[in-house]
């Protein structure tokens, strides 16, 4: 019978709690399954709309290369590779999985068929009044692995 | 992909979400659910094997995780588990957020998640919840008598 304690900085540690995967994985399955597929956008779009609103205002002043720092930063910090290529007009991003998909199997949950969503939808919502526009060239439901575009609006 | 440290966000226009779509009740239908589905692997599952320890194990993956400013406590003999939370880092977080608002019950969802694990299994729960504007909070487990 022991008696622990355990006193912590927030600065003693990193922020990274993976399993939060896990929970919007849930939180998007828990919407689909009770309100439909365009509950599941609508959500996605709001959080984009209302969370990222600076980064949307940063790619509209500043362009593309806001959006090649908030990825690269991103995906650095869930500690998966990514590889940007840009021009003025231009942004292309490979990734080789989804860090968040790549957790919820580890979790062994399944992934939600609308998954794709928090990349269709939400870049797609960063976009939103900006002079660029985001496509999901390509996208594998199994592992995340997907090709990203951005480019001026013509 | 919504990053694991954007989640929170994602959390709280959830919340928001919901309760347009069909008020309070349909935020509480989804913290039970996510009680269920979240917690019983987990939580759930390091109590039963463990007692009140699990309690222990459980969060203390999760904070140091989330890089809370925390002082957690566990006595085995008595049967108490105590969090004294100085700064949480998911309200932190949402109230250092200027440009959105975060669901104004926020805090009530970590209630709602662990008590329905934790009462069922022989345990009390007590949470202060009266300091979340300061990211604040305390909890005690209790094993019943």
């Amino acid at each position: 019978m022991s008696k622990k304690i355990m006193v912590r900085r927030a600065a003693d540690n990193e922020y990274l709690h993976k399993d939060f995967h896990g929970a919007m994985n849930l939180a998007l399955e828990y919407l689909r399954k009770r309100f439909g597929a365009g509950a599941v956008r609508d959500y996605l779009r709001q959080y984009a709309r209302s969370f990222h609103a600076p980064l949307t205002a940063r790619l509209r002043r500043r362009g593309l290369g806001v959006l090649e720092d908030y990825i690269k930063k991103t995906y650095a910090m869930e500690g998966a590779p990514v590889s940007v290529r840009r021009t003025q007009d231009e942004l292309v991003f490979k990734t080789k999985y989804c860090p968040a998909v790549k957790h919820i199997r580890r979790l062994k949950l399944a992934v939600s068929p609308l998954f794709i969503e928090t990349e269709r939808t939400v870049y797609g919502a960063i976009c939103e009044n900006t002079p660029y526009r985001h496509e999901l060239i390509s996208y594998d439901k199994r592992t995340g692995r997907s090709i990203q575009r951005f480019s001026r609006k013509q | 992909m919504i990053s694991c440290t954007e989640f929170i966000a994602a959390y709280s226009e959830h919340f928001k979400f919901l309760e347009k779509k069909g008020g309070k009740k349909a935020v509480l239908d989804f913290w039970n659910f996510l009680s269920r589905k979240y917690l019983t692997s987990s939580l759930k599952r390091l109590v039963k094997k463990h007692g009140i320890r699990g309690c222990w194990l459980y969060w203390q993956k999760s904070l140091n995780e989330e890089a809370a400013d925390f002082t957690m406590e566990l006595d085995e003999k008595d049967g108490v588990f105590k969090i004294i939370m100085h700064h949480c880092p998911s309200k932190g977080r949402l109230m250092q957020w200027k440009h959105m608002r975060p669901y104004p019950e926020y805090c009530l969802h970590c209630d709602v998640l662990y008590r329905r694990i934790l009462e069922p299994l022989g345990f009390t729960y007590e949470a202060d919840l009266t300091a979340t504007g300061k990211a604040r909070c305390r909890l005690v487990v209790r094993k019943k008598p």
